[in-house]
This record gives structure tokens, C-alpha cells and sequence, in this order.
């Protein structure tokens, strides 16, 4: 059987894995994540993919990296649903959309501009790339019992980094600036890599994906503590809801 | 300041921050029914306002017609008259095989399957239902025991381009993006939501919507389904009211 299989990127089979899934993008932020957790293993490492499980109040869980932007992230997402997971928190920094924005507030994502190329080899664009609202009162929760300064909105997920950083030196300079401002007009908080492929590709294979991100803005960026730790109590908080709701949770 | 808004013929204080949105004009004075003292207070083409209490709090009913282009209008007249929250409420058809009538859809976004969204932002941009609507909406469907499920809608310009495709010249486009919204998951379909977000995301106000499905067998009562809009504009008032 091919599940029983190792997955052809991420390098994983069944049991390898919790149901509940931190989603870095950094494969060097899985450990200090994984720190967080109850007796943690380091279970594998493929390219970009980087692997830790352990426990949360008894509940096995897992931290994988994805890798940089929305193709990479599309085939984590992808293998480790063939695996178990179901429950999956993105976890890492932005940059910040709106003027009023300071460096180390927690982006609790809501929704994505579909601003990248991978989510359109699944679904037509006009489709909403949606986090799942039970993962969002969750992720809120846990940045309220950790004191952070959060905001809900939606982020945009593109595709080039240097491309939102230094629009002017781009081919599609013009284009790229008015939509910065479509975006800003629109009320998006965050900008960020992978969130809108994750969301779409949940949607389809009905599994739950939410984000929370440290927002960059013009002050120095503070250290990410309280957002591993945010990321890392939002599990707690879906797992004590889904036992409360007898849900399944491993 | 005090004219009235072109197409709505509303002023500031004929409505309340809070407005339930049904399509049809004839549905608004149904909804009225379960307010507090309504009355009417505006007609015009297909924009039919009535204004009453729920908890001592004003709030409004206006229809939007069918449609995005006319009810892109409506939302943006009735927030130049001060209103913040927003709910649709109305019928849709069903996505995913094994919908009963009956069942409601608590929409959390929605599919941009139509025009008049692209003359606001650009087509990635996400048509996503306020939070604090929908966890209200959904409160109140599980108050009232009601089967519900909460999704993505599709928000389409062509009824009988849904029901009818065969007749259509784009038949197997149709088709094609149908079983796309399927195996997206999306459990409705409707022609209203995807605007209202997205404009209510420029606005910086609050919308969701919440629809009776049409699926397997008869469609009831409409009843239940305004009776829980209604207790979720209550839920609202109250959590609104406790954070200030």
C-alpha cells in the first residue's frame, strides 16, 4: 500500500506524525518549536522538510517545515494529510500591509489574496482561500492567554519576496505597486508566502489549516517567543476543544 | 449630509448599525415582522427598508435584489447612512450531494463567480465573512437546534446559468467550474455574498450571510431560517454591548 510508504518529499509514513501540525517555514525554526513539546523526536529531514513530533497535554503532534512559498508548502501539505494529519497552523513572520502595524504583533490570519501561482493548479482563482473559524478562535484564544498584540485579517500570499521589497526595480513595477495599494485598501494585515495555498488545498481535502504571523513593520522586529509559544497553545486549545466536542484527536 | 442616498432614499438615522439583507423586496417586510416596533421607511425600485428595535438596539431590514450589481448599491448606500453589521439572508442552491432543504448555510466565503467584485479589488483577493458574524450565526442555528453547516458559497451572476446549464453557450465551462466548487467543498450557491465581503472589507464594516439550502426534498418554511438571522443580530447586539 502506498501509505505505508514513505511520502516521496517530506519523507514520512503513518504514525510518523499527530493529527495537529505546526507549518514553519524555516526548517531551522522546527527545533525551537519542537522544544515546546512534550518529549520531542526528531523524526525526519528531506530537503527543505524537516520533521519533529512529540506530545501536547498526551496528544501526539508534529512540526514540519515547508520551505519557502506556496509550491514547496503545497506538497507538505499534501503528504502529510496521506499520513494522518488533519489539523494544520501555519507559523512564521510578514511583513505588514496597514500603516498602524508594529514589529512583533501577531497576524491571526483569516482568509488570503491568492497573489502566487501554486492554489490555481487546484482551484479556478475565483475560489476564497479560507482558514478554518474553529482554528481561528483557537489561535485567538491563545494570543489573548499569552498577552500578545493580535490582529484578525487577511494576508497576502505571493510569490516573490524581493518583489514586494523592492517593487521599483521590477519589469511589473506598476503593477505591483497598484496592487500593494489594492491590498492595503482592501484591509489586508500581512504579507506572506504560503497561507493561500495551504487554505485552498485544505478546503479540498477537508482538513483544517489557520495561520498566525509575527508582522515586520519599520520598528526592529522583537524575538519570536511569544509567537511559537502563541502557535504552540493554539494547538492546546483545538485538541481541548475537540476532546470536548469527541472528536477524535489521535 | 442629510439627502437622501440616490438609490436607497435612506438619510442618516433611518436605519440601525445593524441590517439583515434579504434579495427579495417582498421578504423585507416579512423579516420587519420580528422586529420591535417596525416600520417602513423607504421604497424604491427594488430597495424596500423597514427600521424597528431588537433589544432596545435599532436595526433595519433592506432588500438588495437580485444580484451583486445591485446589491454592491445597497451596501454602500446603507453604510453612508451609518450601518456596520450586515447579514444576508435568503435561498440558495446546494453543492455537495446529500444537502436536505432545509439545512442552512452559514456562509464563511465565497467563490467571486461574477462580475461586479473585480470593479472593487483585484480577483485574488478573498470574499471572507466577518468572524464575529459568523460564530453569531452559528450560535444562534445551534440554539434553535437547526441543521446546519458552515462553508464557501458560491456567488454566481447567472441563475439559470447554474440550474440550466445545458441551455447556456458556455455549457461546459459551467460544468467544469460546478465540479471544481464540489470537490473545493463549497456547500452553497447563491448571487449576492462574494460583493457584499468584499466591499465590506474596504468599508472596514461586518457581513456574513446565512442562506436555506434547497436540496433533497421540499423546501419548508422560510421561518426558521429568519428567526435565526434574527437571534444572531441579537447575539451581536449583546457581544457588541459587552465589549464596550
Amino acid at each position: 500500500m502506498l501509505n505505508e510508504e514513505k511520502q516521496y518529499h517530506i519523507q514520512l509514513k503513518k504514525g510518523d506524525v499527530g493529527k495537529y501540525v505546526l507549518l514553519p517555514g524555516d526548517p531551522g525554526r522546527c527545533e525551537p518549536i519542537a522544544a515546546l513539546f512534550d518529549n520531542p523526536v526528531h523524526v525526519a529531514s528531506n530537503r527543505e522538510y524537516n520533521t519533529y513530533t512529540g506530545y501536547l497535554d498526551g496528544v501526539k503532534v508534529s512540526v514540519t517545515s515547508t520551505g519557502i512559498g506556496c509550491p514547496s508548502a503545497a506538497i507538505a501539505l499534501e503528504e502529510l494529510v496521506r499520513v494522518g494529519a488533519d489539523t494544520f497552523i501555519r507559523v512564521g513572520t510578514s511583513g505588514h500591509i496597514q500603516p498602524d502595524s508594529v514589529s512583533g504583533e501577531l497576524a491571526i490570519i483569516t482568509a488570503a489574496i491568492r497573489d502566487e501561482g501554486t492554489s490555481k493548479h487546484y482551484m479556478p482563482i475565483e475560489f476564497p482561500a479560507v482558514a478554518d473559524i474553529e482554528l481561528v478562535a483557537a489561535i485567538k484564544r491563545a494570543a489573548i492567554k499569552n498577552g500578545a498584540k493580535y490582529r484578525l485579517g487577511i494576508t497576502q500570499s505571493k510569490d516573490s519576496f524581493y518583489g514586494q521589497h523592492e517593487p521599483e526595480r521590477m519589469g511589473v513595477a506598476a503593477d505591483l505597486l497598484n496592487r500593494w495599494k489594492a491590498w492595503e485598501i482592501g484591509g489586508a494585515i500581512c504579507s506572506e508566502m504560503e497561507a493561500s495555498a495551504l487554505f485552498v488545498i485544505a478546503s479540498m481535502l477537508r482538513v483544517r489549516a489557520g495561520g498566525v504571523m509575527a508582522v515586520h513593520a519599520k520598528d526592529p522586529m522583537p524575538p519570536l517567543d511569544q509567537l511559537l509559544k502563541t502557535a504552540v497553545d493554539s494547538l492546546r486549545e483545538i485538541i481541548a476543544e475537540d476532546k470536548a466536542n469527541g472528536r477524535a484527536v489521535d | 449630509m442629510s439627502e437622501k442616498q440616490y438609490h436607497l432614499q435612506l438619510s442618516p438615522g433611518d436605519v440601525g448599525e445593524y441590517v439583515l439583507l434579504p434579495g427579495d423586496p417582498g421578504r423585507a417586510e416579512v423579516i420587519a415582522r420580528h422586529f420591535d416596533d417596525a416600520h417602513h421607511v423607504a421604497t424604491n425600485r427594488e430597495y424596500v427598508t423597514y427600521t424597528g428595535y431588537l433589544d432596545g438596539v435599532k436595526v433595519s431590514v433592506t432588500s438588495t435584489g437580485i444580484g451583486c450589481p445591485s446589491s454592491a448599491i445597497a451596501m454602500e448606500e446603507l453604510v453612508r447612512v451609518g450601518a456596520k453589521t450586515f447579514i444576508r439572508v435568503g435561498t440558495s442552491g446546494s453543492i455537495q450531494p446529500g444537502t436536505k432543504s432545509g439545512e442552512l448555510a452559514i456562509v464563511s466565503g465565497a467563490i467571486r463567480d461574477e462580475g461586479t467584485s473585480s470593479h472593487y479589488m483585484p480577483i485574488e483577493f478573498p470574499a471572507v465573512a466577518d468572524l464575529e458574524v459568523i460564530y453569531a450565526l452559528k450560535k444562534a442555528a445551534t440554539a434553535k437546534e437547526l441543521p446546519f453547516r458552515v462553508g464557501i458559497s458560491q456567488s454566481k451572476d447567472s441563475f439559470y446559468g447554474e440550474v440550466e446549464p445545458e441551455h447556456s453557450g458556455v455549457t461546459s465551462r459551467l460544468l467544469e467550474r460546478w465540479r471544481a466548487w464540489e470537490i473545493g467543498g463549497a456547500i452553497c450557491s447563491e448571487m449576492e455574498a462574494s460583493t457584499l465581503f468584499v466591499l465590506a472589507s474596504m468599508l472596514r464594516v461586518r457581513a456574513g450571510g446565512i442562506m436555506v439550502m434547497h436540496g433533497e426534498g421540499e423546501l419548508g418554511s422560510l421561518e426558521p431560517l429568519i428567526e435565526t438571522a434574527v437571534l444572531a443580530i441579537r447575539e451581536l447586539i449583546k457581544g457588541d454591548q459587552s465589549a464596550q
